[in-house]
């Protein structure tokens, strides 16, 4: 089969009432919802799924998605969450964590002991080592500590991508020529790969922020940048996750969150930090009920 | 006036042996950016292996680190038959005591710098300790 061929969407019809099928279905199973206005942005996703599976109808379609047969529901979401982002952006929040939140995080440790820093979702990898390449040119005590930096996220193939960690010109706009000659090597034309010793310095592995049970190995972490994600919960899924992400924090942990979020309309675990750089979120160093 | 670059002259080789990904990756960017070779290992025993196989000028050694630490393998070093035995070694540690640095002399460090250590700080140990000309 021709090329453009196997990635013409064919006319299938999809219904209003098909699509809130497969809403409700995503939504129970991965606690993503999606608003009436983004119907197209539904459409077109899923009429390409519909052709990649060679499903006759939308029926036949969603009978793979309910078995979960090769994996369909993960290849949806992956579909679903494309993101495209750049290395730096919200800088001032990681100029927050270098001027205002590591302080209070090392207080309570001694040298030597790891710091935790948990990016989720990561998509394709420039945040968790925008945090990284952050950290080594703007704190003087990086050597310090035993930094650990994950990257999590729900889509498979960003990972994949985070993993292989080679960025266009467009995603390093934001850096400085002497910051990408020290942490990229340009392989092809306006494609530039991460140097391997960053490459490795990062985790990455797959996590789902409303699945607690998912998230129970996530534990102990110092600050979490969690941004963009939370918009595409409706408020229980919203719920869960602030909750999921509490207990993935160590007391008196930091959260960032994407500018136009807010935790306060969320969850009242949190306290809000105002730091002069960024409004983060904290977990409170003793619960509530005093433990 | 003319430029002359010397491309034959053998690089001055540091191995950094810390656990820690970004610092030997924050150590490795400092020592290459002033004309320095880098190599890593992230513990004493890959430490060992790579010291017996490659000519170093200089050892950065962290001490904590799991499998075999840096006071462990600096003793190995030194204690072995080879000429490697003599080669520089730099402490780099957060352990800041009084017995720390003793242990670390009696290990057969060379010097001992306490984290968290300055690019400043730790180009100049590494140009002294190997006698490197900038």
């Amino acid at each position: 089969m021709a090329r453009s061929e196997a990635h013409e969407p064919r006319a299938v019809q999809i219904t209003q009432e098909d699509v809130r099928r497969l809403c409700e279905f995503l939504y129970r199973r991965t606690g993503l919802s999606f608003a009436d206005s983004k119907r197209y942005f539904i459409d077109r996703r899923l009429a390409e799924r519909i052709t990649v599976t060679q499903s006759a109808s939308f029926q036949a379609y969603f009978a793979i998605l309910r078995s979960d047969a090769e994996h369909e529901i993960e290849h949806l979401v992956n579909a679903f969450t494309v993101n495209e982002t750049y290395f730096y952006r919200e800088e001032h929040q990681l100029r927050c964590m270098t001027s205002s939140l590591l302080d209070n995080v090392v207080r309570g440790k001694k040298a030597g002991q790891p710091i935790r820093i948990w990016s989720i979702p990561c998509s394709t990898g420039e945040e968790p080592y925008s945090i990284a390449i952050w950290l080594m040119e703007n704190w003087s005590q990086v050597d310090s500590y035993n930094i650990e930096i994950v990257g999590s996220d729900i889509d498979t193939r960003a990972l994949k991508a985070a993993a292989d960690g080679v960025y266009g010109d467009r995603a390093l706009m934001r850096l400085s020529r002497q910051v990408i000659d020290r942490y990229f090597q340009a392989v092809a034309a306006d494609k530039y790969r991460i140097d391997p010793g960053l490459r490795n310095s990062i985790q990455f592995t797959r996590a789902n922020l409303v699945d607690a049970q998912d998230l129970a190995r996530y534990r102990d972490f110092d600050i979490v940048f969690c941004r963009n994600v939370l918009i595409y919960f409706d408020d229980a899924s919203r719920r869960m996750a602030a909750e999921n992400l509490y207990d993935c924090l160590r007391p008196g942990g930091y959260i960032c969150l994407g500018h136009s979020e807010t935790m306060s309309r969320i969850s009242p675990l949190f306290h809000v930090c105002r730091f002069s750089d960024a409004i983060v979120y904290q977990r409170p160093e003793t619960d509530h009920d005093g433990n | 006036m003319m430029e002359i670059e010397m491309v034959s002259t053998p690089r001055v080789r540091i191995l950094v042996v810390d656990d820690s990904s970004l610092v030997r990756l924050y150590y490795r960017d400092a020592l290459e950016k002033a004309g320095f070779e880098v190599e890593h290992a992230i513990n004493g025993i890959e430490a060992m292996e790579k010291v017996l196989a490659q000519a170093f000028d200089l050892l950065i050694v962290d001490v904590n680190m799991p499998r075999m630490d840096g006071f462990s393998f600096l003793r190995a070093l030194r204690r072995s038959a080879r000429e490697v035995a003599t080669i520089p070694a730099l402490i780099i540690t957060t352990e800041a005591g009084e017995q720390d640095i003793e242990d670390a002399r009696a290990a057969g460090a060379n010097f001992y710098l306490v984290k968290p250590v300055s690019e400043a700080d730790l180009l100049r140990h590494a140009v002294v300790l190997t006698g490197a000309s900038t």
